[in-house]
């Protein structure tokens, strides 16, 4: 029996990273997934190796945009019959500068990319949440929702607001059986991290590994964080246990965030 | 295969409510746990009704006393020769009254009960855990130590202060394989709820007894209802696990959204 035995699960950037590691870990809890990534490719690889049969499934779909994000809830839906838990994982850095010599373009793909795919994805599974009185929203957000470090004012301030978001949303909707949490991870070494970390990096002057490190550092426990961290904490929040959890911004940072 | 298989925990104040309730939930999932209170007679029906045989373990302790929380944790690795989780879960409110009317009595007998309970449970978990350089330290704060009431400053500043012990000890500890978090729930219904909310209605002066006390509570959480003991429980299975090991230094939640950071 597991603990998340019957239910349906929409993870956006659900292909690799912690998207899927979250989607593994409810996949092992029983539940039934759908993974979204822009890639068909990466998405048929990503189920292969996930081999979850019948259990997981694909949509692609870029998530920068309204029409991608509110189909693939109702795809969901569609093919699982119902949704009791919406992960808005996909999201990044994107191109770093200073925020005095910030591009709008660089800066509206971030909002569209971190903050407002959460507000889409959100708005069409509170949908079907609400009159089934319950529900499960989770956004992967950052450390750098609550704090700044230079080169990444787009990225730093998409997710304090999806910090903001998160917490507005909990109290709306309390008392409907629907709780929305937010994730604060450390630096993981992902494949985002991967591509856009060297660039962020740059930005302040330094190497990437040298960037791994200054992340690593104030953490209690010196080293960054895994994708599995975060996994275990989604899982928790998914649960039914953690039906008293909510407007909760909770750092998985080594000990890094003072609050 | 439990997620806790094999692993020895000891939590202060556990033969009911919170405390009784990870212990449940430890031992469902393959722990052994030594189960401690002031009163054995509350310490032998716990056994019994938990039917763990030899998985679960009493030990008398009386948590204001640094001697017994001391003895609880070396006696716990006398029985069952180790320790891989301690929960420091002892505490509450007693004896509520504003600071400028507050006795001298009053408030060092919520720091022993409170904080000091925590540091003494704290360090000498430590000294057993230092040298494998490994286990979990969970010590349950409450969401008073982000917030303030009115007739709760004992409280409230041993939860806030129970904050800071805890990231301390977590950077402390960070690579020594030991992780250390609080947990911060906020209200439950617990029999310490029952037995001394009469006398914190009344010192808050609340019209409506019990109930209105925890409306007061829970008013300001999202769920507008109190947390669980089972809810409580399923977070500190989380932070025990082998998994967490880079959960540390977390101000861990489970309020319900009352707290704002």
């Amino acid at each position: 029996m597991g603990e998340l035995d019957g239910r349906v699960a929409c993870i956006t950037g659900g292909t690799r990273g912690i998207g899927r590691a979250i989607a593994e870990g409810f996949l092992a809890e029983g539940a039934k997934v759908v993974i979204n990534g822009r890639t068909p490719s990466k998405g048929e690889a990503t189920l292969a190796d996930m081999n979850a049969g019948d259990n997981a499934h694909f949509i692609a779909g870029d998530v920068t945009q309204q029409s991608v994000c509110e189909s693939l809830v109702d795809q969901t839906v569609e093919h699982f019959g119902r949704l009791d838990i919406m992960v808005n994982n996909a999201g990044g850095g994107g191109d770093p500068a200073m925020l005095a010599d910030m591009t709008d373009d660089a800066w509206n793909f971030v909002m569209n990319w971190n903050l407002n795919h959460p507000f889409w994805c959100t708005r069409r599974a509170l949908k079907y949440m609400i009159p089934q009185q319950s529900g499960r929203i989770i956004n992967v957000s950052s450390m750098y929702g609550k704090m700044a470090i230079p080169g990444v004012p787009h990225y730093i301030t998409t997710k304090h607001g999806l910090n903001g978001m998160t917490k507005a949303v909990a109290v709306e909707v309390g008392e409907m059986g629907i709780t929305c949490n937010a994730l604060c991870p450390g630096g993981i070494v992902t494949d985002v991290m991967e591509e856009q970390g060297p660039g962020a990096a740059a930005a302040i002057g330094m190497e990437f590994e040298e960037f791994l490190d200054m992340m690593a550092a104030p953490t209690a426990i010196k080293r960054l964080n895994e994708v599995e961290d975060v996994s275990l904490v989604a899982t928790l929040l998914a649960s039914d246990a953690g039906a008293g959890i909510t407007g909760s911004l909770i750092s998985i940072d080594g000990g890094t965030s003072p609050y | 295969m439990g997620k806790l298989d094999g692993k020895v925990a000891v939590i202060t104040a556990s033969t009911r409510s919170i405390g009784r309730a990870i212990a449940e939930k430890y031992v469902a999932e393959g722990a052994k746990v030594v189960i401690s209170s002031r009163s054995a007679d509350k310490g032998a029906t716990a056994l019994e009704e938990m039917g763990a045989g030899d998985n679960a373990h009493f030990i008398a302790c009386d948590a204001t006393q640094q001697g017994d929380v001391e003895g609880l944790i070396d006696a716990t690795v006398d029985h069952y020769g180790t320790v891989d989780i301690a929960v420091l879960n002892a505490g509450g409110i007693m004896n509520a009254a504003p600071i400028a009317e507050m006795t001298d009595e009053n408030w060092d007998h919520a720091l022993s009960i409170n904080l000091n309970h925590t540091f003494w449970g704290m360090r000498r978990a430590l000294q057993h855990m230092q040298p494998k350089q490994s286990g979990r330290i969970i010590a349950i704060s409450s969401v008073e130590g982000k917030l303030s009431k009115p007739t709760i400053g004992h409280y409230s500043s041993n939860k806030h202060a129970i904050n800071g012990l805890v990231k301390v000890a977590a950077h402390e500890n960070g690579t020594q394989g030991i992780t250390v978090n609080a947990i911060l729930p906020g209200l439950v219904l617990t029999d310490m709820f029952h037995e001394t909310g009469p006398a914190t209605v009344e010192a808050m002066q609340l019209e409506g007894g019990l109930d209105a006390l925890a409306s007061m509570f829970s008013a300001g959480s999202a769920i507008k209802r109190p947390n669980t003991v089972e809810e409580v429980a399923a977070v500190a299975l989380m932070l025990a696990r082998d998994e967490a090991k880079n959960i540390t230094g977390c101000l861990f939640p489970c309020d319900g959204g009352t707290m704002p950071y």
